[in-house]
């Protein structure tokens, strides 16, 4: 059983750039944690800190109930597998897996059991007499990953390791590591930059931005229910749509307006509206939840618009439609015909809609909770 | 056929851009490299005598100067020494080089930046002293009577109470510690300055993995950092052997200056030096055949340091994916 555990925890290097600012995070037992944020984020940086490689400026670290914030990453029994994988490029695989057993002094029988165990479960069993060079870079990933593994860690910790791989092996590696995590129940924290990585694997994503966590939540609440601006657009290919809309009321029901048309406004969000007496918000909604008719007739939930251009993406058409001047996307079937410069009629899906307040970029519900 | 082929190409040649491009470095090379060994082969094999080039220079001796050196190193007792001298000159030096070198780079690596850049600051001193004033501070550092340091130290402490002349009394470690001292102190900071950066060149990730698995300095030293250097072991060892085969600059100053020993103090190339510019009689025919035996054992150790140390391989190995 490890849980592992941050508490306040800030780091500013030497140089006063802030790595990551009061980081609370737990990360439970058996679970695969995604930190996903864009480049500079800090996500690293929190995965460094959690190695031990960083010491915090301020703040705590635990596993478990053991503060480790101050214990060397050698004495915290941690697997950590990095970018570039790390190999010793003067070893044979054998001796790249077997490297920390050998500094923990296991006899040389006990480490071959191990040596094997781990590379039969990787299936790298037959490359044990190669040098990191003769490797393609799929094998080196599961090499690095071995020597991460057979040391039997408490935590594994990831840093974007399948980045140097080509697309295609990365979405097949993806399926693979995630069996291995369940099937090991290890305690797992995986740094990433891409977005449909963090979906695919993670049980819960922390989404990091300028060194702070935004928010922390399973994948599909941190895809319908961003928490800010930044987390929807960061999300989703294509990202969330993101339009400027005014609040009005009419006859004792609100309304928002949208490139100077009016749409019904989602009723799940009436009561905090009324209460924050928002005039503007910002409405996101995802392409996938938009639906475009040829014309909007009396619907009050859609809005008119252009076409801009149309994207086949093979199983769907991507449309790229003009709102008043500004462009947001809705994935279509294949079967709807559509020209140029058409118009046609938007309608996002109301239950779907994430309202945002314009002065904070946050979402109405994270602000109502705020209060609470 | 063959030979105007030839004569074309060295003409398309002489027309290139390259030849343009190589021309300063093919005149350095001819000027100070091809004519010099030329006129020293061809000097080798002549009687030339005190610089009095119009008269010997058309006499012709043979081998004569070559068996003159052979018989020399043989039976005269005063050569003897300069051999031995050399031999353990080098090796001891060498291994001062390499070594220190070595381990001031990687105690760099695991300092802070600060401690680190003033301690490789500090090594490099002797390197951009004159060799001049360099040699002085060693002179009065070493000399035998009670200005030199080491003997007022010594004396101040009640260790010795008579002052010691270390270069001259004590043979022939006395003078070999001094001039092995001298340049040893010298030559650690080129293979300090080459394996810094090719430390520096080695992924970070590789230390840290290292680290996390629980590795100590002297094991991450002893397992990836040293395999990792052996090429660059390999070429400073190869280099800093063949530069103190030939070097004499700061020998000279110590054994003219009478610190060191004469015959212990002097190594193959200071005694090549001497006997063409600095003897009584300046046999230059003779100097110029043992300048020569020099260069062909200069030549022979380096391939041999290669091979043994396996530069070929690191020539063959394939490196990056295939």
């Amino acid at each position: 059983m490890v849980v592992v555990r941050l508490v306040n925890v800030t780091k500013v290097f030497r140089t006063g750039v802030v790595g990551v600012k009061d980081i609370n995070l737990t990360v439970n037992h058996k679970e695969f944690m995604a930190l996903l944020g864009p480049s500079g984020s800090g996500k690293s940086t929190t995965l460094y800190l959690i190695a031990g490689i960083y010491r915090p400026s301020s703040g705590k670290i635990f596993f478990d109930d053991r503060d480790v914030t101050n214990v060397p990453p050698k004495d915290r029994n941690i697997g950590l597998v990095f970018q570039n994988w790390a190999l010793y490029p003067h070893m044979r695989v054998y001796d790249n897996i077997a490297f920390p057993l050998r500094i923990k002094r296991l006899p040389e029988n006990e480490i071959r059991k191990k040596v094997l165990e781990t590379a039969r479960m990787l299936r790298i069993e037959k490359l044990l007499n190669r040098y990191p060079w003769q490797l393609s870079g799929g094998q080196q990933q599961r090499v690095a990953i071995a020597r991460a593994l057979v040391k039997e860690p408490d935590v594994l910790l990831l840093d974007e390791p399948l980045s140097n791989l080509d697309a295609q092996l990365r979405i097949s590696v993806r399926a693979e590591l995630k069996r291995l995590q369940k099937k090991l129940g290890i305690t797992t924290i995986y740094v990433t930059h891409d977005q449909a990585e963090a979906l695919a694997m993670a049980d819960r994503i922390a989404v990091i931005n300028n060194g702070r966590i935004i928010q922390i939540g399973a994948p599909e609440q941190v895809y319908t229910k961003p928490a800010t601006v930044f987390v929807g657009g960061f999300l989703g290919n294509p990202p969330m749509n993101f339009v400027e809309g005014e609040i009005i009321e009419d006859k004792g029901k609100l309304y928002i307006v949208i490139a100077g048309q009016k749409i019904i406004s989602p009723t799940h969000y009436e009561p905090i509206v009324r209460r924050r007496g928002l005039r503007k918000v910002i409405v996101g909604f995802r392409p996938e939840d938009t639906m475009i008719l040829p014309e909007c007739r009396d619907r009050n939930e859609c809005v008119k618009g252009m076409v801009y251009a149309v994207e086949p993406m093979g199983r769907e058409y991507i449309v790229v439609a003009d709102l008043g001047g500004e462009l947001v996307k809705a994935i279509v079937p294949r079967t709807l015909v559509l020209t140029d410069d058409q118009e046609i009629c938007l309608c996002p899906s109301l239950a779907k809609i994430v309202l945002f307040d314009p002065k904070t970029e946050k979402s109405l519900e994270s602000l109502a909770a705020e209060k609470d | 056929m063959t030979k105007t082929n030839l004569f074309s190409k060295i003409k398309n040649f002489i027309h290139s851009d390259a030849f343009i491009f190589l021309l300063p470095a093919i005149i350095l090379i001819i000027v100070f490299y091809l004519i010099p060994i030329v006129v020293s082969v061809y000097m080798s094999f002549t009687p030339l005598k005190n610089w009095n080039i119009a008269r010997y220079i058309h006499e012709f001796v043979g081998f004569e100067n070559y068996w003159r050196f052979l018989y020399m190193v043989t039976h005269d007792p005063t050569v003897r020494p300069i051999f031995i001298t050399t031999v353990v000159f080098i090796l001891i030096t060498l291994a001062i080089n390499v070594l220190g070198g070595l381990g001031l780079a990687i105690a760099t690596f695991f300092m802070g930046e600060r401690e680190a850049s003033s301690t490789q600051l500090l090594w490099l001193l002797p390197r951009m002293t004159p060799i001049a004033v360099y040699s002085m501070i060693w002179y009065y550092f070493f000399h035998g009577s009670e200005i030199g340091t080491l003997n007022s130290i010594l004396m101040s402490l009640g260790i010795i109470h008579n002052p010691i002349d270390w270069g001259q009394s004590i043979i022939p470690w006395g003078p070999w510690m001094i001039i092995i001292f001298v340049n040893g102190l010298v030559g650690v900071s080129y293979g300090m300055i080459v394996f810094t950066s090719a430390i520096s060149n080695i992924p970070k990730e590789l230390v840290i993995a290292a680290r996390v698995d629980g590795a100590s300095n002297w094991s991450i030293t002893k397992n990836i950092l040293i395999p990792l250097l052996k090429w660059h072991i390999v070429y400073v060892t190869t280099w800093q052997m063949l530069s103190l085969l030939t070097t004499y600059d700061h020998i000279f100053l110590l054994v003219e200056w009478g610190l060191v020993n004469r015959y212990y103090g002097t190594t193959w190339a200071l005694y090549i030096y001497n006997m063409a510019f600095t003897a009584a009689e300046k046999d230059l025919g003779l100097a110029a055949a043992t300048g020569v035996i020099l260069v062909i054992v200069g030549a022979i150790l380096g391939l041999l340091a290669l091979k043994i140390l396996g530069f070929e391989k690191m020539v063959k190995e394939p490196r990056g994916d295939i």
